[in-house]
């Protein structure tokens, strides 16, 4: 092994550092907002080490989608919610035991999956360098929409599911809503809101004031 | 392909020097002498009365969450968009059922009113 280090392998531990360090922060700093902050950055630096992969649209749509979307949204829930940090904080030794046992687990089974036997960098080799007219984007279509059409339907199925769920868990009239709506306002029959009764004609006689006749 | 993102990776880089450098001068130049005046809220400010974190309608998180779907809905219509002339009719079906599936979800909630703000 070399000392010196290409510079794209310089860039990869300068970004593999930053994602490290900005994991870490997520789970052990004590404000919300800035664990939501730290995730942007983790997800800006795994995009970077997506870009070196050259998947640059994969790179590209992690930006565009988790940072610009998900993580604003997350930034809007984490910011404007009424949580009270002392009170969550509240309890946390009861739950560690558990909390640390599924933890362990998880990290067990992570190394199981993800260990050297089936990710080292003896299985997965590198890629190789593009020409600067490579396009990620174009070759990614061309496998996507043709041979994994079944995977690429499955998933509008699943966003679809997803819509369902969201208006389903979510949607719900406020009870307090004087909001009235017009399209009903104009439907409105005469039978709707008008009764005609029939009934006898009757003269009355002298009219006392308030019942007293 | 990568040389062509090198000069985005230097646009970070400077991006960074200019949001880190001046904290850091201001930090390490500027005398910092704080003394409990200097501290308390301004003569024409008040003391906070109300946290800033409030009960949220839930709606809007309905709103949020179907803009975050259609968002990624449009995530998938980049590549196709840019080989289309190469998938030929079958890649351009395939991505019109993606998106009459999709359709359907917009339909039922336009029906269910999800859209309506009241």
């Amino acid at each position: 092994m070399t000392l010196l280090l290409s510079f794209s392998e310089i860039v990869f531990y300068f970004l593999a550092a930053v994602l490290l360090y900005a994991g870490l922060r997520v789970i052990t700093t004590r404000n919300p907002v800035q664990a939501a902050l730290f995730l942007v950055l983790a997800f800006f630096t795994a995009a970077g080490i997506w870009m070196l992969l050259q998947a640059e649209f994969l790179a590209i749509t992690l930006v565009l989608v988790y940072v610009g979307a998900v993580m604003v949204l997350f930034l809007f829930v984490v910011m404007m919610l009424d949580i009270n940090l002392d009170r969550l904080r509240e309890g946390f030794w009861d739950y560690f035991p558990l909390a640390g046992f599924v933890g362990v687990l998880m990290a067990i089974e992570m190394v199981m999956v993800l260990g050297t036997r089936h990710f080292g960098a003896d299985w997965v080799i590198e890629p190789a360098p593009h020409a600067a007219d490579y396009s990620n984007t174009a070759e990614l279509g061309h496998l996507l929409y043709t041979d994994y059409v079944l995977p690429f339907e499955l998933a509008a199925v699943i966003l679809l599911v997803a819509i369902i769920a969201a208006i389903a868990l979510t949607m719900r009239r406020r009870k307090n809503s004087k909001y009235t709506d017009p399209a009903q306002q104009v439907k409105v029959k005469r039978d709707d809101r008008l009764r005609i009764v029939k009934m006898q004609a009757d003269v009355e006689q002298s009219v006392g004031i308030d019942g007293e006749s | 392909m990568l040389e062509n993102y090198f000069p985005i990776l230097l646009f970070i880089f400077v991006g960074l020097a200019i949001g880190v450098l001046p904290i850091a001068l201001g930090r390490i130049v500027a005398p910092s002498r704080p003394d409990n005046e200097k501290n308390s809220p301004y003569e024409c400010g008040f003391e906070a009365f109300e946290d800033a974190r409030m009960k949220f309608d839930v709606r809007y998180y309905l709103v949020a969450i179907l803009f975050i779907l259609f968002d990624l809905e449009i995530a998938f219509l980049f590549p196709w968009a840019v080989v289309l002339k190469d998938i030929g009719m079958f890649g351009y079906l395939s991505m019109m059922l993606f998106l009459g599936i999709l359709v359907v979800g917009f339909i039922y909630e336009w029906m269910k009113g999800a859209l309506e703000w009241e």
